[in-house]
Protein backbone atom coordinates (compact mmCIF):
# COMPACT_ATOMS: atom_id res chain seq x y z
CA UNK A 1 0.00 0.00 0.00
CA UNK A 2 1.48 3.48 -1.25
CA UNK A 3 1.90 5.69 2.10
CA UNK A 4 -0.15 8.71 2.08
CA UNK A 5 1.83 12.10 1.45
CA UNK A 6 0.80 14.87 4.18
CA UNK A 7 -1.49 17.04 2.96
CA UNK A 8 0.30 20.48 3.90
CA UNK A 9 3.10 19.35 1.28
CA UNK A 10 0.72 18.27 -1.55
CA UNK A 11 -1.01 21.29 -1.30
CA UNK A 12 1.73 23.65 -1.18
CA UNK A 13 2.74 21.36 -3.95
CA UNK A 14 -0.13 22.34 -6.03
CA UNK A 15 0.37 26.15 -4.98
CA UNK A 16 3.85 25.44 -6.79
CA UNK A 17 2.48 23.78 -9.83
CA UNK A 18 -0.47 26.38 -10.39
CA UNK A 19 1.95 28.87 -10.41
CA UNK A 20 3.81 27.71 -12.95
CA UNK A 21 1.24 26.69 -15.06
CA UNK A 22 -1.28 29.69 -14.79
CA UNK A 23 0.61 32.52 -17.32
CA UNK A 24 0.70 29.38 -19.90
CA UNK A 25 -2.85 29.08 -19.24
CA UNK A 26 -3.61 32.72 -19.48
CA UNK A 27 -2.11 33.34 -22.69
CA UNK A 28 -4.17 30.37 -24.14
CA UNK A 29 -6.85 31.77 -22.90
CA UNK A 30 -6.49 35.76 -24.05
CA UNK A 31 -4.76 35.01 -27.44
CA UNK A 32 -7.23 36.52 -30.40
CA UNK A 33 -8.21 33.01 -31.99
CA UNK A 34 -10.25 35.17 -34.28
CA UNK A 35 -7.95 36.53 -35.93
CA UNK A 36 -4.98 34.51 -35.18
CA UNK A 37 -3.71 34.74 -38.78
CA UNK A 38 -4.03 38.33 -39.29
CA UNK A 39 -2.29 38.71 -35.50
CA UNK A 40 0.63 36.55 -37.12
CA UNK A 41 1.23 38.58 -39.96
CA UNK A 42 0.93 41.98 -38.19
CA UNK A 43 3.99 40.92 -36.08
CA UNK A 44 5.75 39.70 -38.50
CA UNK A 45 6.09 36.18 -36.40
CA UNK A 46 7.27 34.34 -39.71
CA UNK A 47 10.13 36.63 -39.77
CA UNK A 48 11.03 36.80 -35.99
CA UNK A 49 10.88 33.21 -36.00
CA UNK A 50 13.22 32.15 -39.18
CA UNK A 51 15.71 34.68 -37.94
CA UNK A 52 15.28 32.95 -33.80
CA UNK A 53 16.24 29.46 -35.01
CA UNK A 54 18.83 30.77 -37.44
CA UNK A 55 20.64 32.46 -34.26
CA UNK A 56 19.84 29.86 -31.94
CA UNK A 57 21.70 26.87 -33.86
CA UNK A 58 24.52 29.37 -34.93
CA UNK A 59 24.81 29.88 -31.18
CA UNK A 60 24.64 26.38 -30.30
CA UNK A 61 27.21 25.09 -32.91
CA UNK A 62 29.88 27.82 -31.87
CA UNK A 63 29.07 26.85 -27.96
CA UNK A 64 29.63 23.23 -29.05
CA UNK A 65 32.70 23.78 -31.17
CA UNK A 66 34.66 26.27 -28.27
CA UNK A 67 32.82 24.57 -25.19
CA UNK A 68 33.48 21.23 -25.39
CA UNK A 69 36.93 21.69 -25.94
CA UNK A 70 36.84 24.16 -22.76
CA UNK A 71 34.88 21.30 -20.73
CA UNK A 72 37.63 19.07 -22.03
CA UNK A 73 40.24 21.48 -20.56
CA UNK A 74 38.58 22.36 -17.10
CA UNK A 75 38.28 18.18 -16.35
CA UNK A 76 41.52 17.01 -17.41
CA UNK A 77 43.52 20.35 -17.60
CA UNK A 78 46.00 20.50 -14.50
CA UNK A 79 46.73 24.30 -13.99
CA UNK A 80 46.76 26.73 -11.80
CA UNK A 81 43.72 29.52 -11.92
CA UNK A 82 41.72 26.16 -13.53
CA UNK A 83 38.70 26.62 -10.62
CA UNK A 84 38.70 30.40 -11.49
CA UNK A 85 38.70 30.05 -15.31
CA UNK A 86 35.85 27.49 -14.29
CA UNK A 87 33.98 30.37 -12.38
CA UNK A 88 34.96 32.64 -15.68
CA UNK A 89 33.25 30.36 -17.60
CA UNK A 90 29.77 30.35 -15.19
CA UNK A 91 29.68 33.35 -15.22
CA UNK A 92 27.22 34.59 -17.72
CA UNK A 93 24.73 31.92 -16.43
CA UNK A 94 24.18 34.00 -13.26
CA UNK A 95 24.41 37.48 -14.31
CA UNK A 96 21.63 39.55 -15.70
CA UNK A 97 21.28 39.14 -19.62
CA UNK A 98 21.61 42.81 -19.67
CA UNK A 99 24.87 43.30 -18.03
CA UNK A 100 26.49 40.56 -20.64
CA UNK A 101 24.70 42.72 -23.49
CA UNK A 102 26.91 45.74 -21.96
CA UNK A 103 29.64 44.22 -21.44
CA UNK A 104 29.78 43.06 -25.37
CA UNK A 105 28.93 46.67 -25.83
CA UNK A 106 32.04 47.58 -24.41
CA UNK A 107 34.25 45.28 -25.56
CA UNK A 108 33.19 44.51 -28.90
CA UNK A 109 31.08 47.85 -30.06
CA UNK A 110 32.15 50.15 -32.53
CA UNK A 111 33.99 51.84 -29.61
CA UNK A 112 34.70 48.64 -27.67
CA UNK A 113 38.41 47.64 -26.42
CA UNK A 114 38.32 45.31 -29.17
CA UNK A 115 35.56 46.08 -31.54
CA UNK A 116 37.30 49.91 -31.99
CA UNK A 117 39.73 48.00 -33.87
CA UNK A 118 38.03 45.40 -35.69
CA UNK A 119 36.19 48.36 -37.13
CA UNK A 120 39.13 50.59 -37.82
CA UNK A 121 41.23 47.64 -39.07
CA UNK A 122 39.35 45.40 -40.60
CA UNK A 123 36.12 47.29 -41.14
CA UNK A 124 33.87 45.27 -38.90
CA UNK A 125 31.28 46.19 -36.88
CA UNK A 126 29.24 43.38 -34.83
CA UNK A 127 26.39 45.58 -33.17
CA UNK A 128 23.21 46.08 -35.39
CA UNK A 129 23.81 42.81 -37.19
CA UNK A 130 22.93 38.93 -37.17
CA UNK A 131 26.29 38.19 -36.13
CA UNK A 132 26.16 40.37 -33.00
CA UNK A 133 23.32 38.76 -32.43
CA UNK A 134 24.76 35.49 -32.08
CA UNK A 135 27.78 36.47 -30.90
CA UNK A 136 25.15 38.02 -27.58
CA UNK A 137 23.19 34.54 -27.68
CA UNK A 138 26.43 32.23 -27.53
CA UNK A 139 27.86 34.74 -24.51
CA UNK A 140 24.41 33.67 -22.52
CA UNK A 141 24.07 29.90 -23.45
CA UNK A 142 27.17 28.88 -23.69
CA UNK A 143 27.82 27.65 -20.38
CA UNK A 144 25.35 24.84 -20.07
CA UNK A 145 26.93 22.97 -22.50
CA UNK A 146 30.61 23.46 -20.56
CA UNK A 147 29.11 22.30 -17.39
CA UNK A 148 27.33 19.50 -19.16
CA UNK A 149 29.72 17.92 -21.06
CA UNK A 150 32.49 18.52 -17.58
CA UNK A 151 30.44 16.81 -15.48
CA UNK A 152 29.64 13.97 -18.43
CA UNK A 153 34.00 13.78 -18.60
CA UNK A 154 34.61 13.37 -14.81
CA UNK A 155 31.74 10.77 -14.79
CA UNK A 156 34.01 8.89 -17.39
CA UNK A 157 35.74 5.95 -16.51
CA UNK A 158 39.48 6.41 -17.34
CA UNK A 159 40.33 3.09 -18.17
CA UNK A 160 38.58 3.02 -21.49
CA UNK A 161 41.16 6.18 -22.64
CA UNK A 162 44.25 4.36 -21.07
CA UNK A 163 43.35 1.25 -23.36
CA UNK A 164 43.07 3.16 -26.39
CA UNK A 165 46.45 5.37 -25.71
CA UNK A 166 48.11 2.10 -24.76
CA UNK A 167 47.24 0.50 -28.11
CA UNK A 168 48.96 3.21 -29.93
CA UNK A 169 46.00 5.62 -30.39
CA UNK A 170 46.82 9.47 -30.58
CA UNK A 171 45.86 11.56 -28.32
CA UNK A 172 43.44 13.44 -30.77
CA UNK A 173 42.54 9.76 -32.03
CA UNK A 174 41.35 9.05 -28.45
CA UNK A 175 39.53 12.13 -27.92
CA UNK A 176 37.53 11.69 -31.30
CA UNK A 177 37.23 7.69 -31.01
CA UNK A 178 36.61 7.17 -27.23
CA UNK A 179 35.78 10.02 -25.18
CA UNK A 180 33.60 12.13 -27.27
CA UNK A 181 31.38 8.92 -28.20
CA UNK A 182 31.03 8.23 -24.11
CA UNK A 183 30.39 11.88 -23.44
CA UNK A 184 28.22 11.90 -26.11
CA UNK A 185 24.68 11.64 -23.80
CA UNK A 186 25.51 14.17 -21.89
CA UNK A 187 27.46 16.61 -24.34
CA UNK A 188 23.96 16.35 -26.48
CA UNK A 189 22.01 17.19 -23.50
CA UNK A 190 23.96 20.24 -22.63
CA UNK A 191 23.58 21.24 -26.36
CA UNK A 192 19.71 20.91 -26.28
CA UNK A 193 19.60 23.06 -22.99
CA UNK A 194 22.21 25.68 -24.90
CA UNK A 195 19.77 26.08 -27.43
CA UNK A 196 16.65 25.88 -25.47
CA UNK A 197 18.15 29.32 -23.82
CA UNK A 198 19.40 30.55 -26.73
CA UNK A 199 16.10 30.64 -28.37
CA UNK A 200 14.37 32.31 -25.21
CA UNK A 201 17.74 34.61 -24.67
CA UNK A 202 16.95 38.54 -24.67
CA UNK A 203 18.79 41.32 -22.70
CA UNK A 204 22.18 40.80 -24.17
CA UNK A 205 21.03 40.55 -27.46
CA UNK A 206 18.89 44.25 -27.51
CA UNK A 207 21.55 45.61 -25.66
CA UNK A 208 23.77 44.83 -28.23
CA UNK A 209 22.80 44.06 -31.54
CA UNK A 210 19.73 46.03 -30.94
CA UNK A 211 16.22 45.71 -32.45
CA UNK A 212 15.29 45.14 -36.47
CA UNK A 213 13.05 42.93 -37.82
CA UNK A 214 14.98 40.68 -39.81
CA UNK A 215 18.16 41.16 -39.07
CA UNK A 216 18.22 41.25 -35.02
CA UNK A 217 14.49 41.06 -33.97
CA UNK A 218 14.97 37.33 -32.59
CA UNK A 219 11.45 36.21 -31.34
CA UNK A 220 12.04 37.32 -27.35
CA UNK A 221 12.41 40.76 -29.01
CA UNK A 222 9.42 40.67 -31.42
CA UNK A 223 6.83 39.90 -28.54
CA UNK A 224 8.41 42.99 -26.70
CA UNK A 225 8.08 45.39 -29.55
CA UNK A 226 4.67 43.95 -30.35
CA UNK A 227 3.65 44.48 -26.11
CA UNK A 228 3.42 48.26 -26.76
CA UNK A 229 1.23 48.59 -30.02
CA UNK A 230 0.27 44.98 -30.38
CA UNK A 231 -0.62 43.01 -26.96
CA UNK A 232 -2.88 40.47 -29.00
CA UNK A 233 0.39 39.87 -31.24
CA UNK A 234 2.17 39.41 -28.39
CA UNK A 235 0.16 36.99 -26.89
CA UNK A 236 0.42 35.07 -30.31
CA UNK A 237 3.78 34.98 -30.34
CA UNK A 238 4.56 34.06 -26.92
CA UNK A 239 2.50 31.13 -27.69
CA UNK A 240 4.34 30.38 -30.65
CA UNK A 241 7.82 30.09 -27.78
CA UNK A 242 5.36 27.91 -25.75
CA UNK A 243 4.71 25.36 -28.30
CA UNK A 244 8.11 25.39 -29.18
CA UNK A 245 9.47 24.55 -25.59
CA UNK A 246 6.49 21.94 -25.02
CA UNK A 247 7.64 20.23 -28.12
CA UNK A 248 11.24 19.94 -26.95
CA UNK A 249 10.09 18.66 -23.51
CA UNK A 250 8.01 15.89 -25.44
CA UNK A 251 10.72 15.30 -28.02
CA UNK A 252 13.22 14.79 -25.48
CA UNK A 253 11.09 12.59 -22.82
CA UNK A 254 11.86 12.41 -19.74
CA UNK A 255 15.61 13.27 -20.52
CA UNK A 256 15.26 17.27 -19.66
CA UNK A 257 14.34 16.35 -16.59
CA UNK A 258 16.63 13.94 -15.81
CA UNK A 259 13.59 10.96 -15.07
CA UNK A 260 15.41 8.56 -17.43
CA UNK B 1 21.69 10.09 -15.47
CA UNK B 2 23.37 12.61 -13.12
CA UNK B 3 24.57 14.56 -15.56
CA UNK B 4 21.86 15.23 -17.19
CA UNK B 5 19.99 16.08 -13.82
CA UNK B 6 22.98 18.88 -13.28
CA UNK B 7 22.17 20.11 -16.46
CA UNK B 8 18.93 20.80 -15.40
CA UNK B 9 19.66 22.37 -12.36
CA UNK B 10 22.08 24.30 -13.96
CA UNK B 11 19.51 25.23 -16.78
CA UNK B 12 16.26 25.91 -14.28
CA UNK B 13 18.87 28.76 -12.22
CA UNK B 14 19.76 30.17 -15.67
CA UNK B 15 16.28 30.39 -16.04
CA UNK B 16 15.15 32.05 -13.30
CA UNK B 17 18.57 35.03 -13.55
CA UNK B 18 16.87 35.63 -16.96
CA UNK B 19 15.18 38.91 -15.47
CA UNK B 20 14.61 42.49 -17.15
CA UNK B 21 14.79 45.05 -14.71
CA UNK B 22 12.68 48.09 -15.06
CA UNK B 23 14.64 51.54 -14.68
CA UNK B 24 12.49 52.41 -11.44
CA UNK B 25 14.55 55.09 -9.00
CA UNK B 26 13.96 56.27 -5.43
CA UNK B 27 14.61 59.37 -3.69
CA UNK B 28 15.07 57.98 -0.48
CA UNK B 29 13.37 54.62 1.46
CA UNK B 30 12.52 56.21 4.53
CA UNK B 31 9.76 54.54 7.11
CA UNK B 32 6.37 56.23 7.59
CA UNK B 33 6.06 58.28 4.94
CA UNK B 34 3.68 58.65 1.84
CA UNK B 35 5.02 56.62 -0.96
CA UNK B 36 4.14 58.10 -4.21
CA UNK B 37 4.45 56.29 -7.42
CA UNK B 38 5.06 58.58 -10.59
CA UNK B 39 5.30 57.14 -13.68
CA UNK B 40 7.12 58.95 -16.55
CA UNK B 41 8.17 58.91 -20.15
CA UNK B 42 12.00 58.13 -20.22
CA UNK B 43 13.02 61.26 -21.63
CA UNK B 44 11.85 62.85 -18.53
CA UNK B 45 14.50 60.31 -16.28
CA UNK B 46 16.69 63.58 -14.95
CA UNK B 47 14.88 66.23 -14.71
CA UNK B 48 12.00 64.43 -12.89
CA UNK B 49 14.53 62.35 -10.75
CA UNK B 50 15.97 66.19 -9.65
CA UNK B 51 12.44 67.56 -9.24
CA UNK B 52 11.27 64.35 -6.86
CA UNK B 53 14.26 65.16 -4.79
CA UNK B 54 13.20 68.50 -4.42
CA UNK B 55 10.07 67.55 -3.53
CA UNK B 56 11.18 65.43 -1.14
CA UNK B 57 13.22 68.20 0.40
CA UNK B 58 10.02 70.71 0.36
CA UNK B 59 7.95 67.77 2.04
CA UNK B 60 9.89 64.94 3.63
CA UNK B 61 6.63 63.26 4.33
CA UNK B 62 6.05 62.28 0.73
CA UNK B 63 8.89 59.98 -1.35
CA UNK B 64 8.44 59.96 -4.92
CA UNK B 65 9.23 56.24 -6.69
CA UNK B 66 9.84 56.53 -10.40
CA UNK B 67 9.52 54.56 -13.35
CA UNK B 68 10.31 55.64 -16.46
CA UNK B 69 10.29 54.23 -19.93
CA UNK B 70 8.23 54.63 -23.16
CA UNK B 71 4.90 56.38 -22.63
CA UNK B 72 2.79 53.82 -25.01
CA UNK B 73 4.18 50.87 -22.69
CA UNK B 74 3.64 53.01 -19.28
CA UNK B 75 0.01 53.81 -20.16
CA UNK B 76 -0.93 50.44 -21.07
CA UNK B 77 0.39 49.65 -17.60
CA UNK B 78 -2.02 52.04 -16.01
CA UNK B 79 -4.36 50.64 -17.88
CA UNK B 80 -4.05 47.11 -16.74
CA UNK B 81 -2.41 47.27 -13.46
CA UNK B 82 -3.26 51.06 -12.55
CA UNK B 83 -0.31 51.25 -9.85
CA UNK B 84 0.43 54.81 -10.59
CA UNK B 85 0.08 57.56 -8.22
CA UNK B 86 0.86 60.50 -11.22
CA UNK B 87 1.42 59.71 -15.00
CA UNK B 88 3.98 62.43 -17.00
CA UNK B 89 3.58 61.51 -20.64
CA UNK B 90 5.78 62.60 -23.36
CA UNK B 91 2.73 62.27 -25.60
CA UNK B 92 -1.38 63.53 -25.55
CA UNK B 93 -1.79 60.27 -27.19
CA UNK B 94 -0.86 58.20 -24.36
CA UNK B 95 -2.39 60.38 -21.99
CA UNK B 96 -5.90 59.50 -23.93
CA UNK B 97 -5.90 55.93 -23.96
CA UNK B 98 -6.22 56.54 -19.70
CA UNK B 99 -9.26 58.98 -19.79
CA UNK B 100 -11.69 56.39 -19.74
CA UNK B 101 -10.29 54.13 -17.66
CA UNK B 102 -9.14 54.50 -15.11
CA UNK B 103 -9.31 58.12 -15.56
CA UNK B 104 -7.14 61.12 -15.10
CA UNK B 105 -8.08 64.37 -12.87
CA UNK B 106 -5.98 67.55 -13.18
CA UNK B 107 -4.89 66.84 -16.34
CA UNK B 108 -2.48 69.89 -17.47
CA UNK B 109 0.50 70.35 -20.26
CA UNK B 110 3.78 71.16 -18.51
CA UNK B 111 6.36 70.71 -21.25
CA UNK B 112 7.01 71.30 -24.75
CA UNK B 113 10.28 69.17 -26.51
CA UNK B 114 11.51 69.13 -29.76
CA UNK B 115 13.45 66.93 -32.18
CA UNK B 116 17.22 66.71 -32.78
CA UNK B 117 19.81 64.50 -34.84
CA UNK B 118 22.30 63.46 -32.35
CA UNK B 119 25.63 61.54 -33.86
CA UNK B 120 28.75 60.55 -31.60
CA UNK B 121 31.31 63.46 -31.08
CA UNK B 122 33.77 62.55 -33.57
CA UNK B 123 30.15 62.24 -36.38
CA UNK B 124 31.88 59.15 -38.14
CA UNK B 125 29.02 59.27 -41.13
CA UNK B 126 29.49 62.91 -41.61
CA UNK B 127 25.77 64.04 -40.60
CA UNK B 128 25.29 67.74 -40.58
CA UNK B 129 21.59 67.99 -41.85
CA UNK B 130 18.43 66.16 -41.50
CA UNK B 131 19.05 65.02 -45.72
CA UNK B 132 21.99 63.06 -44.41
CA UNK B 133 19.97 60.65 -42.72
CA UNK B 134 18.73 59.62 -46.71
CA UNK B 135 22.57 58.80 -47.28
CA UNK B 136 22.61 54.94 -48.03
CA UNK B 137 24.78 53.36 -45.19
CA UNK B 138 24.07 56.04 -42.31
CA UNK B 139 23.49 53.81 -39.22
CA UNK B 140 20.31 55.17 -37.83
CA UNK B 141 18.66 54.22 -34.71
CA UNK B 142 14.85 55.74 -33.79
CA UNK B 143 12.81 54.02 -31.27
CA UNK B 144 10.13 51.87 -32.47
CA UNK B 145 6.88 52.90 -33.63
CA UNK B 146 4.22 53.26 -30.99
CA UNK B 147 7.17 55.11 -28.83
CA UNK B 148 5.88 58.62 -28.69
CA UNK B 149 9.83 59.85 -29.73
CA UNK B 150 9.76 57.45 -32.91
CA UNK B 151 6.43 58.65 -34.05
CA UNK B 152 7.52 62.08 -33.69
CA UNK B 153 10.70 61.04 -35.96
CA UNK B 154 8.64 59.32 -38.55
CA UNK B 155 6.22 62.52 -38.76
CA UNK B 156 9.41 64.57 -39.41
CA UNK B 157 10.77 62.36 -41.61
CA UNK B 158 7.63 62.31 -43.79
CA UNK B 159 8.12 65.94 -43.41
CA UNK B 160 10.89 66.20 -44.80
CA UNK B 161 10.18 64.19 -47.66
CA UNK B 162 12.49 61.13 -46.61
CA UNK B 163 10.66 58.91 -44.48
CA UNK B 164 11.32 55.68 -47.24
CA UNK B 165 15.33 56.63 -47.43
CA UNK B 166 16.14 56.91 -43.81
CA UNK B 167 13.89 54.05 -42.61
CA UNK B 168 15.82 51.85 -45.29
CA UNK B 169 18.60 53.10 -43.11
CA UNK B 170 17.35 52.03 -39.65
CA UNK B 171 19.47 49.79 -38.14
CA UNK B 172 17.28 49.27 -34.47
CA UNK B 173 14.22 50.08 -33.26
CA UNK B 174 14.73 50.94 -29.71
CA UNK B 175 11.99 50.47 -26.95
CA UNK B 176 12.15 54.08 -25.24
CA UNK B 177 14.02 57.18 -25.44
CA UNK B 178 16.50 56.87 -23.30
CA UNK B 179 17.44 53.69 -25.02
CA UNK B 180 18.00 55.70 -28.52
CA UNK B 181 20.27 57.51 -27.00
CA UNK B 182 22.60 55.01 -25.37
CA UNK B 183 22.83 53.62 -28.86
CA UNK B 184 24.76 56.75 -29.86
CA UNK B 185 26.70 57.47 -26.77
CA UNK B 186 28.07 54.04 -26.98
CA UNK B 187 29.11 55.30 -29.86
CA UNK B 188 27.73 52.33 -31.98
CA UNK B 189 24.82 54.24 -34.49
CA UNK B 190 25.85 56.78 -36.66
CA UNK B 191 22.99 59.21 -36.03
CA UNK B 192 19.55 58.95 -33.83
CA UNK B 193 16.76 61.31 -33.57
CA UNK B 194 15.80 61.98 -30.24
CA UNK B 195 14.62 65.36 -28.02
CA UNK B 196 16.63 68.31 -27.65
CA UNK B 197 16.40 68.10 -24.00
CA UNK B 198 18.50 64.16 -24.36
CA UNK B 199 21.50 66.89 -25.49
CA UNK B 200 20.93 68.92 -22.54
CA UNK B 201 21.47 66.16 -20.51
CA UNK B 202 24.03 63.90 -22.79
CA UNK B 203 26.35 66.97 -22.29
CA UNK B 204 29.43 66.21 -24.05
CA UNK B 205 28.86 62.38 -25.42
CA UNK B 206 27.17 63.72 -27.96
CA UNK B 207 27.00 66.05 -31.10
CA UNK B 208 23.86 67.89 -32.11
CA UNK B 209 22.66 68.36 -35.45
CA UNK B 210 19.58 70.63 -35.39
CA UNK B 211 15.97 69.93 -37.60
CA UNK B 212 14.61 73.03 -39.10
CA UNK B 213 11.30 73.95 -37.93
CA UNK B 214 9.46 73.40 -40.92
CA UNK B 215 9.96 69.61 -40.59
CA UNK B 216 10.42 69.60 -36.83
CA UNK B 217 7.43 68.19 -34.41
CA UNK B 218 6.57 69.90 -31.54
CA UNK B 219 6.02 66.91 -28.88
CA UNK B 220 3.86 68.75 -25.57
CA UNK B 221 4.09 66.79 -22.59
CA UNK B 222 0.69 66.39 -20.32
CA UNK B 223 0.83 64.99 -16.43
CA UNK B 224 -2.19 64.18 -14.48
CA UNK B 225 -3.44 62.41 -11.34
CA UNK B 226 -4.06 58.99 -12.53
CA UNK B 227 -7.69 57.76 -10.75
CA UNK B 228 -7.76 54.92 -8.17
CA UNK B 229 -4.47 56.82 -6.54
CA UNK B 230 -3.97 55.89 -3.01
CA UNK B 231 -2.73 58.90 -2.53
CA UNK B 232 -4.74 62.20 -4.80
CA UNK B 233 -3.97 64.67 -2.39
CA UNK B 234 -0.21 64.40 -2.71
CA UNK B 235 -0.48 63.37 -6.20
CA UNK B 236 -1.92 66.51 -7.07
CA UNK B 237 0.68 68.12 -5.07
CA UNK B 238 3.57 66.88 -7.02
CA UNK B 239 1.66 67.37 -10.24
CA UNK B 240 1.37 70.96 -8.58
CA UNK B 241 5.01 71.47 -7.89
CA UNK B 242 5.78 70.31 -11.72
CA UNK B 243 3.77 72.76 -12.83
CA UNK B 244 5.12 75.62 -10.46
CA UNK B 245 8.09 77.68 -10.91
CA UNK B 246 10.55 75.42 -9.36
CA UNK B 247 9.08 72.30 -11.39
CA UNK B 248 9.55 74.58 -14.36
CA UNK B 249 12.73 75.76 -14.02
CA UNK B 250 14.50 72.27 -13.33
CA UNK B 251 12.64 71.50 -16.48
CA UNK B 252 14.39 74.42 -18.47
CA UNK B 253 17.20 73.58 -17.45
CA UNK B 254 16.93 70.17 -18.23
CA UNK B 255 16.45 71.08 -21.60
CA UNK B 256 12.55 71.23 -21.73
CA UNK B 257 10.31 74.41 -23.14
CA UNK B 258 7.97 75.77 -21.41
CA UNK B 259 4.07 74.60 -21.90
CA UNK B 260 2.53 76.50 -24.71
CA UNK B 261 -1.06 77.40 -24.47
Amino acid sequence: MRARLPVAIVALACIGAAFVLLPVVALFVRAPWSRLGEALSGVGASTALRLSIEVSLAATAISVLVGVPLAWVLARGEFPGRNLLRAVVVLPILLPPVVGGVGLLVALGRSGLVGRWLHDVLGIQLTFTTAGAVLATTFVSMPLVVLATEAGLRGLDRRYERAAAAMGGSPWYVFRRVTLPMVAPQLAAGAVLTWARALGEFGATITFAGNLAGRTQTMPLAVYEARQVDPGGAIVLSLILVVISVAVLVTLGGRLTGLR
Amino acid sequence: MLAVRRAAVLFAVAVVSVGCSSSSTSTSSAAATTPLTVFAASSLTKAFTQIGQDFHTADPDVTVTFDFGSSTDLASQILSEGTADVFGSASGTAMDTLQSAPGVTDRTNFATNRLVIITPPDNPAGVTSVNDLARSGVKLVLAAEGVPVGDYARQALKSAGILAQATANVVSNEDDDASVVAKVTSGDADAAIVYTSDVASAGNTVRSVPIPSAVNVIATYPIAVVGGSAYPDQAKAFLDYVVGPTGQATLATFGFGPPSG
